[in-house]
C-alpha cells in the first residue's frame, strides 16, 4: 500500500459529504430510465405466460399485428439465442421458446406508438399452451417422476464440503441440536421499476440505456444474446432508483428492448409496470437449511453439518453462485474445526431466484443465528459470550481458507452489548428503556452477527477495477470509472478518496457517468466492493495524476518534485510557500507545451484473492471481510402475535468509513429490509403464482415500522483497503432477522424457524406451546 | 376508436397551462409527458409508494391516482416548482444535509410530502413525522435520515 | 387504461341521468383513488365516466342535533380535521384520519369508499356500529338505506341502477353512549386492517341498555355481530362478560382466508380486537 493511502491524518475521506448528485435528485432533475424520451420512440409492453409450465402450442398475433400503431411484434422465434452470463448456465431465451417454465416469463414483446396501443395489441395476441405438469418443491423436484423443468434435469448444482472429522466432533459435543429452517423469496422493491431505452444508429449499431448495475458485464451478455461484436453494442447507466442486487441484469427487460429497437430500427422504450417488476426480477433465493452443530462445555462449536436446498425457480442467473454463499460464506464467521456440507440447488417452476443484497447470506445468517441462541441456551451460556468464544480473529485462516485481514467483532460485541444492555441470558426482564409495557406484551432482547466479503472473485479470476483520473485545465479532477451508482452513495466514497490523494477539495472531483464507450471495463457495485476495489485503483490513478502534477509543477518552479507539496489549491515549494503556482496553471502548463497532453492518469488494481478451488472450495475470495453485530428489542403481543421493534442498535466494522453518514445510511436502510425479510415480506406463491405482487400486498418497512438505528462504526482499519476501508453495504441486511427471532424467542419463548415470522406464525406456536391467554 | 380530447387548463408551478388531453389521461402522465416534469415519479401504480406526490391547491396527493381532468383549473406544485431556479428550498437543503436521500427516485415524493406537512403545522414529534410519512415508501435510507432532516426544519421553525 | 367518455354533471338529477342512460358502461367518480386503479389495470373499462366532482356542495358537513350528515364527497382527511367532529364524533374523525395513507385521504371519499365496498378498509365498520345510513338519490326520488342493507358482496352494493349515494348521516348518540373503533393490522407497515372492529356501547348506570358491534374486512361484507350484541343487552360489563361477548362476535363469522391472514388467525385477533374495543369504549384499557 502507498505512502498515500497510509495511516496518516486525513482530512477528506472520513468526513460525511453531501452525496454526489444529490442537488440534483432533490431538484427532481435526476434523469432516470423512465424520464428518457427519445424523438419517434416507440413502447413496448411484453405478453407473459399465465401458466407456470407449459408448452407453448402456438402463437397467433396477426391481429395485433395488424393493429393501427402497431409496429414490431416479436415472439421466441425471433429470439434463438440463449442468454445467460458467458461461461455459465445459458438456460434461457429473450423470449420463450417452446416452453414457458414459469408464470410471468415473457413470451411476446410488442412495440407501438404508445403504452395503450402496445397493451391494446396485447389483448389480440392468442397463445395456445398446452399445461404440462409443474413442480415448486426443491424437494419433491428431485425425487422420483417430478416433472422436469429442463430437459438437462433438475439439479443445477449440487455442492459438498467435507472438512475435519465431524463425526468425531459431534461425538465430542457436550450439547448437539439440529432444526430445519425455511426462508422466503424477498422482492428487492426499487422505487424505481426496471426499465430500458435502446436506440440503432444508421449503421444498425445498439445504444441501451439501462437500469443496470453492471454496464460492461451486461454489455458482454447483450451482444453476446444478439449475435453482435461488443464494439456493435453500448450500454449507459443513468440514474437508478434502487438496485439492491435486482438490477444485475438477469432478467429480460434491457434484452428485450434491444432486440425490438434492432428489429423496427427505431428507438423503443420498455418500462416494466410494478407487476412485472416483481415477476421479472430475480428475488432472493428461497432456502431449506437443516442445521447439526455440537459445541464443547466451553462452548466451542465443535462440529456442523448442513443440508440444503435452494429453490432456483424456473432459471439461472447468479443463482448457482447465491448458493454457494448460503452454503459456505458463514463458516468464516467462527472458528470451526468439521464442518460437512450438502448444498443442493435445484429447478422449480417458481419464478427465477438470483441475487439481492447479502447474496446468500442472509438466509443461512437467520439459521445459523437462530441455532447458536438455541445451543446457547442448552449449554446455559450467554448466546454473545458463545459468539464470542468462537468469533475468527484478525490473522486467522478459516476453515475454507479465507484469510481473515482487519476485524473488529470484539469491539462491535462490546459496543453492542453496552447499548442494548446485556447480558443476554434470557430471563424476565424489563423494557430496557424503562417505558411501562401494556399488559398481554412482552419485551424481549435478541442479538445476531454476520459478515460479508468486499469484492469475491468468481470464475473469471479478475476481480479488479480501471479507472482514469483526468485533471482539467482549471484545476479539477474527473474519475473516469464505469462502475457505475445504484444510488448507494459508491461515487461520492470515490471522490473523497481521490480528493485525499490529489490533495484538492473533494467538489473538485467528479465522476463521469458510466458508459462502455468512453469508460474501463469494470464489474459495477456488488459483492461489497465498490470502496475497497474501484477505491485502490482510484488512488493509484490519483497517485499518477499527482505524480504528473508535480513533475509539470517542477518544471515551472525550477525545483525537484519531491521537494513539492500541494495545498490550498496551489503547488509550492516546501518551506517557501512564495514559490508556487496554482493547480490550474500547472494543468494547463501540462497542454500548452510541445508535445503537451491533459494530465491523465491510469490505476488498475486487482485484489490479492484466489479463486475458490473448483472441488474443495478452498480458497481467500477476498481481499477484506467486513462485520455486523446487531441487538435487537421487540415487544410482542402475546393474543395477536404482532411484533413491534423497539430498539435496534447495530455495530459495524466497516474498516475507515469514507464517509460515516453515507456508510450510516447503508446500515439503516439494510435493517429496514431486514426487518421485513424478518417479519412481514415474502412471495405469496400459489402452484407457481405470485399472489401479491403490488406494493399494497406485499408490504415494506415504511417509517412509522422503523425505529432509527442506534449506529456504531467501530474504529477499525483495513490493510487492503483504501485508506483503511471495507465494504459497509450488505453485511448489515444478514443478522437483522435472526437478531428478530431471538429477541421473540427471549420475549415469549417460541423460535420460528421460518421466515416471516408472521404474528400467525408466533400465535400458532404460543398455543401448541400451551401458554396462550384466551381472550 | 378514438375519443374527442378535453381541453384542460390548470396551473402548474405557477404559471397557467393549457392541454389537450385524453380522458385517461393521469396527472402524473400530464405533468411528465405534456409538460416534461419528470421530477415526480412513477413507483408502485398502487397508491402507496408516495413518489409522485405533488401538491394540489397546498394539499399532498398521487397524481397516479388521479385523472388530469380531476383538476381542471386547480393550482398544482411539483418539485419542480418548489423553489426558483438554481436555489434550493430549505426542505431540499435539509435532505441533503441529513443524507436523506441514496438513489433519489422517491426523494421528490418525500419533499412535497415533507412541504405539505411543515406548512399544515410547524412543531412535530418524532412519531407524528413518521406517522405523516406513511404514504411515501423509501426503499433505501430505512427513514432515519429523513426523519432527522424533517426534525430538524421543525426545530428550524420553532427558533 | 382504455379511454372513456369524461361526462361532467352539474347537478346530482343531471349525474342520475347520466347513469341511467349508460347503465352498466357508466361508472361513477368520486376521489377516483380506486376506480382509476381498476381502470389502470383493465379491472374495470368503463365506455362513460361520470364525475361528480362538479356538482355543488357534495362535500358538505352539517351537524344538527339529529346528528352528522356528511357529504359524499367529503374527502377523509376533511372529516378527520373537521372541528365539530372531532369534538362531537370523535371516533369518526380518527377511523377518518387512519384511512390508507395521508395522500389517499386528501382525495378519496366517504361516499366512494362506501360505495367501492372493499372488504379490507376503515370507515364502514366504525360508521355501521354507529348506526348510519346513507342517503341514495335518483332524480327527485330519495330514499334512506341502512349501512346494515347497503353492502351486499365484495365491491357490491344495494344501490339500484342510477342512484347516487348522496351523503352519510350518522345519528346523533343517545345519551350515555360511547363508541370505539379499532383497526387491526399484523405489522406498521400494513396499510390496510386485518379486522376492523367498531362499536357503541349505551349504559345506564353499570348497565348496558345497546351493544353495536360491527366486523369489517373479515368477511366480505362489514356485519353485525348480534349475538354478542343481544348478549350484552342488559348485562354489567365485567371483563368475563366482555371476553364472552368477543366470543360470540366471531363464533359465527363467514371468515375471509388468504395470503394476508388465515380463516384461524382472523377469528382469534377479531375476538381479541372485539375484546379490547370494547375495553376502551368503556375506558378501560383491556
Amino acid at each position: 500500500m502507498s505512502a498515500a493511502a497510509g495511516r496518516g491524518k486525513l482530512t477528506v475521506v472520513g468526513q460525511s459529504l453531501p452525496m454526489l448528485g444529490a442537488h440534483d435528485k432533490v431538484s427532481g432533475r435526476a434523469l432516470y430510465v423512465s424520464d428518457l424520451k427519445l424523438p419517434h420512440m416507440l413502447h413496448a409492453k411484453i405478453l407473459r405466460s399465465p401458466y407456470p409450465h407449459a408448452r407453448i402450442v402456438h402463437i397467433d398475433a396477426e391481429r395485433a399485428r395488424r393493429l393501427r400503431g402497431v409496429k414490431v411484434v416479436l415472439t421466441g422465434a425471433d429470439t434463438p439465442r440463449p442468454i445467460g452470463a458467458i461461461g455459465a448456465h445459458k438456460d434461457e431465451h429473450i423470449l420463450a421458446v417452446d416452453k414457458v417454465r414459469h408464470v410471468g416469463e415473457e413470451v411476446v414483446a410488442v412495440a407501438a406508438v404508445d403504452e395503450n396501443t402496445a397493451l391494446d395489441a396485447l389483448e389480440l395476441i392468442r397463445v395456445d399452451y398446452e399445461e404440462l405438469p409443474a413442480v415448486f418443491d426443491p424437494e419433491e423436484a428431485l425425487g422420483p417422476g417430478a416433472p422436469a423443468v429442463h430437459a438437462s434435469g433438475n439439479l443445477v448444482r449440487e455442492i459438498r464440503i467435507d472438512r475435519g472429522d465431524v463425526d468425531a466432533g459431534f461425538a465430542s459435543a457436550a450439547v448437539v441440536h439440529e432444526a430445519t429452517y425455511q426462508t422466503q423469496p424477498q422482492y428487492h422493491a426499487p422505487m424505481e421499476p426496471t426499465g430500458a431505452v435502446a436506440t440503432i444508429d444508421a449503421s444498425g449499431r445498439l445504444t441501451v440505456w439501462a437500469a443496470v448495475q453492471s454496464i460492461h458485464r451486461n454489455q458482454l451478455r447483450l451482444a453476446d444474446a444478439l449475435g453482435l461484436p461488443t464494439s456493435r453494442v453500448r450500454v449507459i447507466q443513468p440514474h437508478m432508483g434502487g438496485s439492491f442486487g435486482g438490477k444485475l441484469g438477469e432478467d429480460s427487460t434491457h434484452y428485450i428492448a434491444a432486440r425490438l429497437a434492432l428489429a423496427c430500427g427505431r428507438p423503443v422504450r420498455l418500462l416494466n409496470t410494478r407487476l412485472e417488476d416483481f415477476l421479472g426480477v430475480r428475488a432472493r433465493m428461497a432456502a431449506r437449511i437443516r442445521l447439526k452443530m455440537g459445541v464443547d462445555p466451553a462452548g466451542r462449536i465443535t462440529a456442523k453439518e448442513t443440508w440444503i436446498h435452494g429453490d432456483n425457480g424456473a432459471y439461472c442467473g447468479l443463482s448457482p453462485e447465491v448458493i454457494l454463499v448460503i452454503a459456505a460464506r458463514l463458516d468464516s464467521l467462527y472458528r470451526h474445526r468439521n464442518v460437512r456440507t450438502l448444498a443442493r440447488l435445484v429447478y422449480t417452476n417458481n419464478p427465477p431466484s438470483g441475487a439481492f443484497r447479502g447474496f446468500g447470506n442472509p438466509q443461512m445468517a437467520f439459521a445459523l443465528e437462530s441455532h447458536l441462541d438455541v445451543l446457547a441456551e442448552q449449554l446455559g451460556m450467554d448466546p454473545l459470550e458463545l459468539r464470542r468464544r468462537n468469533s475468527v480473529q484478525p490473522g486467522d485462516t478459516t476453515i475454507h481458507g479465507w484469510s481473515i485481514g482487519s476485524c473488529e467483532l470484539s469491539k462491535c460485541y462490546e459496543e453492542t452489548a453496552k447499548r442494548i444492555g446485556g447480558p443476554l441470558r434470557r430471563r424476565p426482564r424489563a423494557p430496557a428503556d424503562g417505558a411501562p409495557v401494556a399488559e398481554g406484551r412482552r419485551r424481549g432482547i435478541g442479538i445476531a452477527v454476520a459478515m460479508h466479503v468486499s469484492g469475491a472473485r468468481q470464475a473469471a479470476d479478475w476481480d479488479g477495477s480501471n479507472v482514469v483520473v483526468k485533471l482539467t485545465p482549471d484545476g479539477r479532477a474527473v474519475i473516469i470509472c464505469g462502475e457505475g451508482d445504484i444510488g448507494q452513495g459508491g461515487p461520492t466514497a470515490l471522490t473523497q478518496i481521490a480528493a485525499e490523494t490529489l490533495g484538492i477539495p473533494p467538489d473538485h472531483v467528479t465522476v463521469t457517468p458510466a458508459d462502455t464507450e468512453t469508460t474501463p471495463f469494470c464489474f459495477g457495485p456488488m459483492a461489497s466492493r465498490l470502496t475497497l476495489v474501484a477505491g485502490n485503483a482510484v488512488i493509484k490513478a490519483a497517485e499518477g495524476a499527482r505524480r504528473q502534477l508535480l513533475s509539470i509543477a517542477g518544471q515551472l518552479l525550477e525545483a525537484s518534485p519531491e521537494d513539492l507539496t500541494i495545498a490550498g489549491g496551489a503547488i509550492h515549494v516546501v518551506g517557501a510557500p512564495d514559490r508556487r503556482v496554482t493547480i490550474a496553471q500547472a494543468c494547463t502548463a501540462h497542454i500548452f507545451r510541445r508535445d503537451g497532453e491533459d494530465i491523465f492518469a491510469r490505476g488498475t488494481y486487482d485484489a490479492p484473492s484466489v479463486v475458490a478451488d473448483r472441488k474443495t472450495y478452498l480458497g481467500n475470495v477476498s481481499a477484506a471481510y467486513s462485520f455486523a453485530v446487531q441487538a435487537v428489542e421487540v415487544e410482542v403481543d402475546v393474543e395477536t402475535g404482532v411484533v413491534r421493534i423497539i430498539r435496534i442498535v447495530a455495530a459495524d466494522d466497516v474498516g475507515t468509513p469514507v464517509n460515516p453518514r453515507a456508510v450510516e445510511g447503508q446500515i439503516h436502510g439494510a435493517i429496514a429490509q431486514g426487518v421485513g425479510y424478518a417479519l412481514f415480506e415474502g412471495f405469496a406463491l400459489e402452484n407457481g403464482r405470485l399472489l401479491n405482487g403490488n406494493l399494497a400486498d406485499y408490504p415494506v418497512a415504511t417509517a412509522a415500522s422503523m425505529p432509527t438505528p442506534e449506529t456504531v462504526l467501530v474504529d477499525g482499519w483495513e490493510p487492503n483497503g483504501p485508506f483503511g476501508a471495507k465494504g459497509g453495504s450488505e453485511a448489515p441486511i444478514s443478522p437483522t432477522a435472526a437478531a428478530i427471532a431471538n429477541a421473540i424467542y427471549d420475549a415469549v419463548g417460541v423460535r420460528i424457524t421460518s421466515l416471516p415470522i408472521t404474528p400467525d406464525k408466533i400465535l400458532r406456536a404460543l398455543r401448541e406451546r400451551g401458554g396462550r391467554r384466551d381472550a | 376508436m378514438s375519443l374527442p380530447r378535453h381541453r384542460l387548463t390548470l396551473r402548474v408551478n405557477g404559471e397557467e397551462q393549457e392541454l389537450l388531453v385524453e380522458s385517461r389521461r393521469l396527472l402524473l402522465d400530464a405533468l411528465r409527458d405534456d409538460l416534461g416534469l419528470t421530477g415526480t415519479k412513477r413507483g408502485c401504480e398502487e397508491g402507496v409508494c408516495g413518489a409522485c406526490t405533488v401538491l394540489v391547491d397546498g394539499r399532498h396527493v398521487r397524481s397516479c391516482l388521479l385523472l388530469a381532468l380531476q383538476v381542471r383549473d386547480r393550482a398544482v406544485t411539483t418539485i419542480e416548482g418548489l423553489a426558483g431556479d438554481g436555489a434550493l428550498h430549505p426542505i431540499q437543503a435539509a435532505f441533503i444535509r441529513a443524507g436523506a436521500l441514496q438513489c433519489g427516485y422517491c426523494t421528490p415524493g418525500f419533499i412535497m410530502t415533507t412541504k405539505a406537512l411543515l406548512d399544515a403545522r410547524a412543531a412535530l414529534t418524532e412519531a407524528e413525522v413518521r406517522e405523516a410519512l406513511s404514504g411515501n415508501i423509501c426503499r433505501c435510507t430505512g427513514y432515519a435520515h429523513i426523519v432527522e432532516a424533517i426534525l430538524a426544519l421543525t426545530e428550524d421553525t420553532k427558533r | 387504461m382504455r379511454d372513456f367518455v369524461f361526462l361532467e354533471p352539474r347537478t346530482m338529477a343531471e349525474a342520475s341521468g347520466m347513469l341511467a342512460d349508460h347503465g352498466d358502461a357508466a361508472r361513477l367518480l368520486a376521489g377516483g383513488t380506486a376506480l382509476v386503479l381498476l381502470m389502470r389495470n383493465r379491472l374495470a373499462s368503463p365506455s362513460h365516466v361520470v364525475y361528480l366532482g362538479g356538482v355543488p356542495d357534495l362535500d358538505r358537513i352539517v351537524i344538527d342535533d339529529d346528528g352528522l350528515r356528511m357529504g359524499a364527497l367529503a374527502t377523509h382527511a376533511a372529516i378527520a380535521a373537521h372541528p365539530g367532529i372531532r369534538a362531537r364524533y370523535p371516533v369518526i374523525a380518527d377511523t377518518a384520519g387512519v384511512v390508507a395513507n395521508p395522500q389517499i385521504r386528501n382525495v378519496a371519499t366517504i361516499g366512494g369508499n362506501l360505495c367501492h365496498g372493499d372488504p379490507a378498509s376503515d370507515p364502514p365498520a366504525c360508521l355501521l356500529a354507529l348506526g348510519a345510513r346513507v342517503r341514495a338519490v335518483r332524480g327527485a326520488a330519495a330514499r334512506d338505506i341502512a349501512l346494515d342493507d347497503f353492502f351486499t358482496d365484495y365491491y357490491e352494493n344495494a344501490l339500484a341502477p342510477g342512484e347516487i349515494v348522496a351523503e352519510v348521516f350518522v345519528p346523533a348518540p343517545p345519551p350515555g353512549a360511547r363508541a370505539a373503533y379499532t383497526r387491526f393490522v399484523t405489522s406498521a407497515a400494513e396499510s390496510r386492517p386485518l379486522v376492523a372492529v367498531g362499536v357503541r356501547l349505551t349504559l345506564a348506570g353499570a348497565a348496558c341498555t345497546e351493544a353495536r358491534i360491527a366486523l369489517g374486512a373479515v368477511a366480505p361484507v362489514p356485519r353485525r355481530a348480534t349475538r354478542a350484541e343481544t348478549f350484552l343487552r342488559g348485562r354489567t360489563l365485567t371483563p368475563d362478560v366482555v371476553a364472552e361477548a368477543a366470543s360470540l362476535a366471531v363464533a359465527d363469522l363467514d371468515l375471509v382466508s388468504d395470503f394476508r391472514g388465515s380463516a384461524d388467525y382472523r377469528r382469534d385477533v377479531a375476538r381479541v380486537t372485539v375484546r379490547r374495543t370494547l375495553g376502551r369504549a368503556l375506558g378501560g384499557a383491556a
